[in-house]
């Protein structure tokens, strides 16, 4: 991971999420150009034991001296929402969709390390219905990289530079037939996520608010769904792993879904299905590393 | 008589045990479920004797304290946790005997040779405590749920009242007496005349010598660190008795009040594992034998018309036991007495020694004696680490074995654990 120096900024406080969506509305309009090369950076970050815990129930993890695999996200988001809100960011925050998240927990971490974040975007890529872009993360401890993440947003009809590569948001999974699990995702999923993790985009937050950007109703966030994904296989799964989902049709508020899980490669193949008409809303691996 | 009455079995092995470091109400486990804790608990087991992935003849466990939805708490438990997702595993509760009783039961059925191994346990927090509603409110909840029509169901609304509305808080009361545990300990306390210095001085005695196990390295590799705690957050290195002879009276009244918040159990989260086997699966593992369990007796007393003090049920269950096992009071090398109160412990040995009470109540024909107050709890017991209810007996079973086994073959290790609802469990450990 190479650092520019001149590009990285260390903020000594978690942004205001709130203050960002609303700043990224405002300027949502007259966006374009190349991808900044901003570094957002935080150090010695600790975990809020009374966070974690709120997080780990509406998620559905035990409480455990390990973080979730998916936590540290909740940490690297703000960041990333500062970048994306930015007037230098090319692409507009309302509107943009987020299609696929890999992480890689390089090790356990443990809930009382102190951690240092960084954050910054790349691959600015060509997609058939517009461009995407990755925005990744890098968690060290101790100055080892302990997690890493990519999330890969969609703009529609946005357009890609030129030369740009073809974007990749397909991760390819075995037959999942067998759903193992049904679960019932109440109305109200969207803001008890949004209370633990800071991400109050309001396209999660009520069917009004989602109706303003352009949603039939609230959708459930996508880090939600992966999370409890993992919740429900978190015993069976080594402490090094990577975990790769697309995010494919919005899960709408209320729903009743399906979780598929096939053993493949050390790991699981998983679905996440609407539980009757069987659509897509998340498809993954999960893989020892 | 004695030698006919016993089937000829295999004795049970006790392998090791596990529990994270116990934490007053409240603190350091305030978020943490009982199931949070008891998987932690049984992680930390599989970790120690390197069961990853492997299926155990059966999990045995329980809590006190139980929320409806736990209704499957120890299977659930097995489920979240790195054993395999083949092992069987049921609840029990005996309340503060649930530890003791789970590990009798689990080496029963390795005794019968009906499995080869399996794990005893208990967990309870009294700060994720469950809350019911009152049974007003309740009868209405479940008539609302079965009306059918939306006439049925405002009718079924129309029924609730304000004062309904208050949820029940579980209390450390017994149902038929209304008298907290503590309340009952007083009373047991009074008759056996009990004063405060010596509860006092047991009380400061648990807390240094638990203290000093855990400078010694004791408690090493019987607990694993959990939500940031190394150490029992109850345990008073420096506790004295003159410091806790400032403490006010809580329970008793007038003059001859002498229990206090420093002589008694404070609310406590926490959860514990034992592994036992047989001989034959330890070795296959590679794994020690620390001690064997011999024999185990449970006991009842009325404690509601009988006259008969709530947490007494262990002086009457020890003579049965030591009978039928050929055994004095005096044949141990340590005696382990969960000390739910310091005047529990202190009652339950004058008891023992009291010749008019073994003689009427117990049927003996001699006081079953004194036992060596220097082998007594010897590395401290609930007074120091604290006693979530269920999960004492796990600790008590893993410590004792350990002791037993540092000790050298051939001893001899007696516990004691009275119980909510006028019940005693009590066993005998050899290594």
């Amino acid at each position: 991971m190479a650092e520019s120096a001149a590009g990285r900024t260390v903020l000594e406080q978690p942004p205001n999420m709130a203050a960002l969506f609303a700043k990224a509305a405002l300027t949502a309009r007259g966006r374009g150009g190349e991808l900044p090369g901003t570094r957002l950076a935080r150090t010695g970050v600790t975990v809020a034991p009374a966070n974690l815990a709120d997080y780990a129930r509406v998620c559905r993890f035990p409480l455990a001296d390990a973080l979730p695999a998916t936590y540290p996200h909740v940490l690297t988001f703000p960041l990333q929402l500062a970048l994306m809100s930015d007037r230098a960011f090319p692409l507009a925050l309302p509107g943009l969709v987020h299609v696929r998240n890999r992480i890689d927990v390089l090790r356990p971490i443990g809930t009382t390390e102190p951690l240092d974040l960084e954050v910054w975007a790349e691959r600015f890529a060509r997609h058939r219905s517009g461009a995407t872009v990755d925005l990744c993360a890098s968690v060290r401890s101790a100055g080892a990289e302990v997690w890493r993440s990519r999330s890969t947003y969609l703009a529609r009809g946005a357009t890609a530079p030129d030369g740009a590569p073809e974007s990749d948001v397909t991760v390819a999974v075995g037959d999942l037939d067998r759903a193992v699990a049904t679960w019932r995702v109440p109305d109200d999923s969207g803001r008890r996520y949004a209370q633990v993790s800071g991400d109050v985009n309001p396209i999660h937050l009520s069917g009004l608010t989602a109706k303003a950007f352009g949603f039939k109703r609230a959708i459930a966030h996508g880090m939600w769904v992966k999370a409890r994904v993992l919740a429900a296989l978190e015993n069976r799964l080594p402490g090094a792993l990577a975990v790769d989902v697309a995010f494919r049709k919005p899960l709408f508020l209320p729903s009743t879904v399906t979780l598929s899980t096939a053993q493949a490669d050390g790991g699981w193949d998983v679905a996440v299905r609407h539980a009757t008409n069987g659509s897509e809303h998340l498809v993954g691996t999960v893989r020892p590393r | 008589m004695a030698e006919n009455a016993k089937p000829v079995t295999r004795r049970a092995a006790i392998v090791g045990g596990n529990r994270i470091p116990f934490a007053r109400s409240g603190t350091a486990y305030a978020r943490a479920s009982n199931q949070d804790m008891l998987t932690a608990t049984l992680d930390g087991l599989v970790a120690r004797f390197g069961l990853q992935g492997e299926s155990v003849g059966e999990v045995a466990a329980g809590a006190v304290l139980k929320h409806a939805r736990d209704f499957n708490l120890t299977r659930e438990a097995v489920l979240g946790s790195q054993l395999a997702p083949t092992t069987p595993a049921y609840d029990v509760q005996q309340a503060c005997g649930t530890g003791l009783e789970a590990a009798v039961l689990v080496a029963n059925k390795i005794a019968l040779g009906q499995i080869e191994s399996g794990i005893a346990g208990g967990v309870d927090t009294t700060s994720d405590a469950p809350l019911a509603v009152g049974d007003d409110l309740r009868r209405v909840l479940i008539s609302l749920n079965s009306a059918k029509t939306v006439q049925d169901r405002l009718k079924a609304l129309a029924r609730i009242r304000p004062g309904m509305i208050v949820p029940e808080i579980p209390r450390n009361a017994e149902p038929r007496t209304g008298l907290a545990m503590g309340d009952h300990a007083a009373i047991t306390a009074a008759e056996w005349e009990i004063g405060r210095e010596e509860q006092d001085e047991l009380a400061a005695r648990s807390h240094q010598r638990m203290a000093a196990a855990y400078d010694r390295g004791f408690f090493d590799d019987l607990v694993t660190p959990f939500l940031g705690l190394a150490r029992d957050n109850n345990l008073r290195p420096d506790s004295s008795v003159e410091k806790l002879a400032k403490l006010s009276p809580v329970f008793g009244t007038g003059e001859g009040a002498t229990m206090t918040a420093g002589n008694s159990t404070p609310l406590t989260d926490g959860a514990s594992a034992v592994l036992l086997a047989s001989d034959e699966w330890a070795e296959a593992k590679g794994l020690p034998v620390l001690a064997h369990l011999v024999d185990a007796q449970t006991a009842a007393v009325d404690y509601v018309h009988g006259g008969e003090g709530l947490l007494m049920a262990p002086v009457y269950a020890v003579p049965v036991m030591l009978a039928r096992n050929g055994l004095t009071l005096q044949d141990f090398d340590f005696y382990e007495i969960h000390e739910a109160f310091a005047s529990t412990v202190l009652a339950t040995m004058k008891a023992w020694e009291d010749a008019a009470f073994c003689k009427e109540k117990l049927g003996l024909d001699a006081p079953l004696g004194s036992i060596d107050r220097a082998k007594l709890n010897v590395n401290g017991s609930s007074l120091a680490a604290g006693h979530p209810f269920a999960a004492t007996g796990g600790r008590i079973v893993a410590s004792l074995a350990k002791m037993l086994h540092e000790t050298g073959p051939g001893k001899r290790g007696l516990i004691s654990v009275c119980a909510a609802g006028g019940q005693g469990v009590v066993a005998i450990l050899e290594s």
